[in-house]
């Protein structure tokens, strides 16, 4: 009887078959349970000698159909993880990804860099009276000096803004010294369009008024700006220009590797300078120094990225902007 | 402001290398836009007369010319407008290649006539841009001689002169400049020139009536001058400095007023009646027409010169400070000069200009600032220059009306330049660098100096001014680099809608920048609101008004890319109406999940809305649409939306109209509000209890929205409705006609303890007789 269970548990092809074959041999009707109940006609002696004989063979069909059991459960395991494959080198479901504009992303990691310095960011109106734009930041009416930005006018006698400087006078109108802020927003310039021109433009600003703050504490800003960017190595350069509302007033430029021609060489950014004490006196300020500076984001970004030209920003072409997600 | 790197040798003598004087000039705030190598005429080209000028038969313009090199005659045919017997002027033989023609000149026949070199234009020779006519030579330059040996090569740099500096408008403020900040000394071209004498009579008369619009005039007068070509060395500087050479006289004014800075005037005093000049405002209506044959009609705000006229009064004859006149402007017949130097309000010029449209050399110095001292030196140079070049007699007199300039004083301490640059700049350099500028400076005090400024800077009024002088002299690169020292905390809140954009972006969608500026019709188009604001000074009229709202802008941006499958995109920024606001603007269009092997995915009305709760859950605040039509969206899928209960905004499906005039098919537009507020977070324990669910179909007319079905349900549910949802909306099939099958899904659940069934069953017994009270039928289920 062994040797039939065994080979009927062998060549079972399946767990009902294997289950039948368990009932049929170690079932309340079993075989083998049979076997038992035959016991009971035999000598003490015999019985248990018989007993022994058969409970051996119990367990023998027991090991059997338990290991043939793991082996037809690991088949079916396995057979069920082939069915489950999938060729994982197709293509995944084609979510639009999303991303940032360039722009921003530039202006985000500016943020970062003077958050991190402890500066706040703030933002302004971009629809400015001219009081705000030019004369508080002394620039009167008919200064030369006016000349230097092209303006838009609306209708009303407002002006577009030509820079984010207009926000220094508000921020000072509103806050005490000392602080020290940045502000992004767009600007507007009626200048001919052409590749590096545009109409509209960001400009990243920042303010600093204190006690005594001082020239060296902004070219210390700028250069700790230009660290953030290019990284350590670089440096930073004063010169002197002019811009109304800053005495001294400076340009400032970066030391940089080009990415295309790999040359190293100065990258002109922006105007700076010491706040001019009739911008403090517009606002009330008495007793204080502070230092400016502001330059052009899309400039930066073109000059960084290889764009050729600042119209890219803002037509909006997914072959463009798509280049740009969102991982600067 | 171009300058000769060799013009200036002639102010400093010691000048340093043309490579550190390029380096120097921007650390001193001089920025130098480029160095040019402004080239020499080409070899081959000479000094030709031209001794005959035959009209060509059967050419309206070309002629048949003998010119004469000193050795040979040759024939040469010629189609300048300016040519003429005896004049000087710059024959390039054959072989030679003309640099601004790009062409070589070879013998040949023109209309039959040997031509055997080209009488050349000063463009065709690339000296300077005129093109009109030959250049034309005075008797210094001799026949036959290569042009080249007047005319070298040399290197020009071009400087870009800040407005507060209009003292370095000049070689003489460009070269006092370098040379203080090099330690140099510097010659001033007209130091030892003599003077003429304002008391004696010249026999002109100048009447100044308005002294605000004019400070200072003044006339010289030059009697004998004969007007001719200038030598080649005074076209040159011209033609370096980008000026067109005219004649002598006219050259030399504008010499100096590059060479010191001064601009000045001269008239052909033979056409000035009694010789008499009266400086007066203009009168309304009163026109004067300039040298450049512009007539131009005046207003009482500009400054005019004028002389008598035969009526009693007085007439134009040249726009102040601006332009000349062409009446009394010199002409090759001119043979009495009166030199005119003078003073105007700068406001006034500046206006004046911008007025009328005339920029010019002058205007543009005259507005900025030119030193009002300087009148009788800079006459007595001119005048000098003039009896010079063009044999004239000076008048020993000289007609001067008005007053020097009194000079600013300003207290300055020299503890200041450290205290604002951090720069320690030695007291003895200080003072040397103010007094090598020009300033005059008195110690008054160890920390108090009275600095008194020189005539020719504007841009001194106050201790900053000072201390840029000091801090430009002593280099800016000697700055050092420190952190300012200061006590604020930032704030630190997100002014620029960081992290909505950042969350925008998770969404999916793609941040776009549009243009503010737009126009009436593209508003139109968008069925936008009209404009509110207008620019007074468009570039064109599609770029005329401020916009109203953002998503026309994302229009065009869906337009730009139609070749795209579908497009989502979003925008973060102003629209201007009564006041500036902040917005956000959402557009989708197409495919939202891109088709591939599998099955793509268009946006559709509920994927939009979902996104925007997704949005919504993850600032955790409420988000509700409510019904609601506006111009652009589709009158069936149009709503308000509802964010934290306070109306944003709209949303909805594009305007099919609107859509179709930017070739689009069905789009989905949100225009929302900023900011959009975040929810407040606060902790609440979660209940432990299960919850009863009972499914509910309910039959009601397909105008009833859900919204209003829900808040039927809502209002009979009682405390315990946890939970309402659709799961299912059916019309067709099964379902009477005019009518949709709605079906609810309610979850119940009590804080402490389990619900019966008995008592969710009566919960939903309510709100069955609510509904059928309705009028509604409820479905079996």
């Amino acid at each position: 009887m062994l040797d039939q269970a065994l080979d009927e548990i062998k060549t079972s092809p399946n767990l009902p078959a294997l289950q039948d074959l368990r009932v049929k041999y170690l079932g309340k009707k079993g075989l083998v349970t049979e076997q038992l109940k035959g016991l009971g006609s035999l000598e003490p002696e015999a019985r248990k000698l018989a007993g022994q004989e058969i409970n051996k063979l119990k367990t023998v069909i027991n090991d059997a159909i338990d290991a043939k059991k793991a082996e037809l459960e690991l088949n079916a395991l396995n057979e069920k993880l082939e069915k489950e494959s999938l060729d994982v080198t197709l293509p995944g479901r084609h979510y639009s990804p999303g991303g940032l504009h360039l722009l921003t992303q530039v202006i985000n990691k500016l943020s970062d860099v003077f958050r991190s310095m402890g500066y706040d960011v703030e933002v302004g109106p971009e629809l400015e009276d001219e009081w705000h734009n030019f004369d508080a930041l002394n620039t009167p009416g008919w200064h030369p000096a006016r000349d230097l930005q092209d303006t838009f006018w609306t209708t009303d006698g407002r002006v577009m803004r030509t820079h984010t400087s207009p926000m220094q006078v508000r921020y000072m109108e509103t806050h005490k010294p000392p602080f020290k802020i940045v502000v992004p927003g767009k600007v507007y310039r009626n200048e001919a369009l052409d590749a590096t021109h545009e109409a509209q433009f960001h400009q990243l600003e920042a303010l600093v008024v204190g006690e005594r703050v001082t020239l060296a504490d902004l070219k210390g800003a700028i250069n700790q700006m230009a660290i953030a960017l290019m990284g350590k190595g670089t440096k930073t350069r004063l010169q002197p220009s002019y811009f109304p509302f800053v005495e001294p007033g400076a340009e400032f430029a970066i030391w940089w590797t080009h990415p295309r021609t790999g040359k190293e060489e100065w990258l002109e950014l922006g105007g700076c300078g010491m706040v001019h004490p009739n911008v403090f006196k517009a606002v009330g300020y008495e007793n204080v120094t502070g230092f400016a500076f502001g330059f052009g984001i899309e400039r930066l970004a073109m000059v960084s990225y290889g764009i050729p030209d600042i119209r890219y920003f803002y037509q909006s072409d997914m072959r463009v902007l798509e280049q740009f997600r969102g991982v600067l | 402001m171009n300058v000769p790197y060799a013009w200036l040798k002639e102010f400093i003598p010691n000048l340093p290398a043309l490579e550190v004087v390029a380096d120097t000039f921007p650390q001193m705030g001089l920025g130098v836009e480029a160095v040019h190598l402004m080239p020499a005429p080409p070899q081959g080209v000479v000094i030709g007369l031209v001794e005959t000028v035959t009209p060509i038969k059967g050419s309206d313009h070309l002629k048949a010319c003998t010119v004469f090199d000193g050795e040979t005659r040759y024939s040469v045919v010629c189609g300048a407008p300016n040519v003429r017997q005896g004049m000087r002027s710059a024959l390039a033989k054959p072989g030679v290649l003309l640099p601004g023609a790009g062409f070589t000149v070879e013998k040949r026949k023109m209309m039959g006539v040997a031509s055997e070199g080209v009488l050349c234009s000063p463009k065709e020779l690339a000296l300077y841009d005129y093109g009109g006519g030959l250049i034309v030579f005075g008797d210094d330059a001799e026949l036959g001689q290569e042009l080249a040996s007047y005319w070298p090569e040399e290197f020009v740099l071009e400087l870009e002169i800040t407005p507060n500096r209009a003292d370095a408008f000049s070689m003489l403020g460009v070269a006092r400049d370098l040379a203080a900040k090099l330690g140099l000394d510097y010659q001033h071209p007209a130091e030892a020139i003599l003077l003429p004498d304002p008391d004696l009579d010249d026999g002109i008369t100048v009447k100044l009536e308005d002294e605000q619009g004019c400070p200072r005039f003044s006339l010289r007068r030059i009697d004998n001058v004969t007007v001719k070509p200038s030598p080649i060395w005074l076209q040159r500087r011209l033609a370096q400095l980008g000026l067109r050479p005219r004649n002598n006289i006219v050259d030399i004014t504008n010499f100096v007023t590059f060479e010191l800075g001064h601009p000045s005037h001269a008239y052909d005093l033979d056409h000035i009646v009694d010789k008499t000049i009266v400086v007066r405002r203009a009168h309304e209506g009163e026109k004067v027409i300039t040298l450049t044959e512009q007539e131009v009609e005046l207003v009482p705000e500009d400054m005019v010169i004028t002389m008598p006229d035969n009526l009693g009064g007085t007439t134009p004859i040249g726009l102040a400070g601006v332009i000349g006149g062409l009446h009394d402007s010199i002409n090759p017949d001119t043979t009495s000069v009166a030199l005119e130097l003078a003073h105007w309000d700068p406001v006034m010029i500046r206006k004046t200009a911008k007025r009328h449209g005339i920029a010019t050399d002058a205007h543009y110095r005259f507005e900025r600032g030119v030193d009002q001292n300087l009148p009788p030196l800079a006459s007595a140079r001119a005048s000098a220059l003039i009896a010079d070049l063009a044999g004239g007699t000076l008048h020993l007199g000289f007609t001067d009306v008005g007053k020097e300039k009194a000079l600013p004083q300003i207290g300055f301490r020299p503890s200041r330049v450290a205290f604002l640059t951090s720069m320690d700049v030695p007291l003895v350099l200080q003072q040397r660098y103010l007094e090598a500028l020009g300033f005059k400076v008195e110690l008054q005090a160890d920390d108090n100096w009275l600095v008194t400024a020189p005539s020719w800077r504007f841009d001194m009024a106050i201790e900053e001014d000072l201390i840029e002088e000091v801090a430009r002299m002593y280099g800016y690169e000697h700055v050092a680099e420190t952190v300012p020292d200061m006590h604020f905390v930032p704030e630190g809140y997100d002014s620029t809608h960081r992290q909505l954009r950042n969350l925008l972006m998770g969404l999916g969608l793609q941040e776009a920048l549009t243009y503010v500026f737009t126009s009436d019709a593209e508003l139109a188009r968008a069925n936008a609101p009209v404009a509110v604001v207008k620019l007074a000074n468009p570039q064109g009229v599609e770029r005329s008004v401020l916009r109203t709202a953002l998503y026309p802008g994302l229009l065009e941006a869906a337009r730009t890319n139609h070749h795209q499958t579908g497009v989502a995109f979003f925008e973060i920024g102003r629209i201007f109406k009564e006041t500036e606001t902040e917005y956000l603007s959402i557009l989708m269009r197409g495919e939202w999940v891109k088709e591939s092997w599998q099955k793509g995915q268009k946006i559709d009305f509920y994927s939009f809305k979902g996104l925007l709760e997704k949005l919504a859950a993850q600032l955790q605040v409420s988000f509700r649409l409510e019904p609601e039509k506006v111009t652009f969206l589709h009158p069936g899928v149009s709503a308000a939306v509802y964010w934290d209960d306070k109306k944003v905004g709209h949303m909805g499906r594009l305007h099919p109209e609107v859509a179709a005039r930017y070739e689009l098919d069905e789009a989905f537009v949100a225009e929302l509000e900023l900011p959009l507020s975040f929810g407040k977070l606060r902790f609440s324990d979660f209940v432990r209890q299960p919850h009863a669910e009972r499914d509910l179909a309910i039959l009601v007319p397909k105008t009833l929205t859900y919204a209003q079905l829900a808040e039927f349900v809502r209002d009979q549910a009682g405390e315990r409705l946890e939970l309402l949802r659709p799961f299912d909306v059916y019309e067709g099939q099964q379902v009477p006609e005019g009518q949709k099958s709605m079906a609810l899904r309610l979850w119940f659940r009590h804080p402490e303890r389990s619900l019966t069934d008995e008592e969710v069953d009566g919960f939903m017994v309510n709100i069955i007789q609510h509904l059928k009270g309705l009028g509604y039928t409820i479905r079996d289920s």
